[in-house]
């Protein structure tokens, strides 16, 4: 029984409390992620606050919605894809030939401007784009173990349910048939 | 015991060379900004008027060539990811390691815990 409580439907409170801060969480994240070269922020912690709003849905809706909603697959191929810009933003200075992220492409703009800083901006982005995707999977593996143990403890009834959740997280050939 | 007398051996070259690094540099001098010209009494009470005219080494190239060379108007952006590009390279290359080696393990835990319930119920 005591296992059981948490597949509980979750309070209505709990629920209206999530959907209200969540669109502010992801403003914050990708505002900060989006400004960070002019303004305090960057792409490392942009990243963690936009990956902290599969927590709050996890926390409001529970396994089943999260990893429908979240699609843990495109979150990890996110994350190969932004390690490859970085490293290619980081060649354009070996192929304009000067070191390994020399900033080539700096001078547009006024000291001020989105774009002014050139390379840097674009680098940001890269690692927030990462960030955001990594820690979101990083984030969806932990909560597939819980449910896991959660559904091998309690038995029974919510076994199809966490059956699902593991293929999708784990194995994830079937999360596209699931998000369908 | 061969293995244990080599890394006996290793330890003892990691030491004579650090102890030969560290005098060396105690002797000659550190090549950065050590902080003998910049007064810190007077950043403290006035920042905004403080005299960097003196100041040498990194932190003189990172506070008075900044706009100049990044363009940038904030300097921890410009540090993170212009001066220091190759070290946010490998930090985040530390997060796609973690990131696989947790995916590795507790994907096996998971599929091992369905294997054995299968096992149970058959």
């Amino acid at each position: 029984m005591k296992f059981k409580d948490r597949f509980r439907e979750k309070h209505l409170v709990v629920k209206c409390g999530a959907d209200m801060f969540l669109p502010f969480g992801l403003i914050l994240g990708f505002y900060i992620i989006a400004f960070g070269t002019i303004s305090p922020g960057g792409g490392f912690q942009g990243g963690v606050l936009v990956a902290s709003t599969v927590l709050l849905l996890y926390l409001a809706y529970g396994f089943k919605v999260m990893a429908e909603a979240v699609k843990p697959e495109g979150l990890r191929k996110g994350e190969a894809l932004g390690a490859i810009i970085y490293v290619l933003l980081g060649l354009m200075g070996i192929f304009a030939g000067a070191n390994f992220c020399v900033n080539v492409i700096f001078d547009n703009g006024q000291v001020g401007d989105m774009i002014s800083a050139g390379n840097i901006t674009f680098m940001s982005y890269a690692v927030g784009f990462k960030v955001l995707t990594g820690i979101g999977f990083l984030l969806v593996l932990m909560l597939s173990l819980l449910a896991a143990l959660d559904s091998e403890r309690s038995g029974g009834d919510e076994k199809e349910v966490v059956e699902n959740a593991g293929n999708d997280a784990a194995v994830s050939d079937a999360s596209g048939e699931v998000a369908k | 015991m061969n293995k244990r007398l080599l890394a006996y051996i290793a330890l003892a070259v990691i030491l004579v060379c650090g102890i030969y690094a560290v005098s060396r540099h105690h002797n000659e001098g550190s090549l950065t900004h050590d902080g003998s010209y910049s007064n810190l009494k007077d950043l403290y009470e006035d920042p905004g008027n403080m005299d960097l005219s003196q100041v040498n080494g990194v932190a003189d190239v990172i506070v008075q060539e900044n706009l100049s060379k990044t363009m940038a108007a904030n300097n921890v952006a410009a540090v993170v990811y212009d001066f220091r590009g190759f070290d946010t390279l490998g930090e985040s290359f530390i997060l796609l390691t973690a990131i696989a080696g947790s995916f590795i393990v507790l994907k096996s835990v998971a599929v091992g815990e369905k294997g054995s319930e299968k096992k149970e119920d058959a």
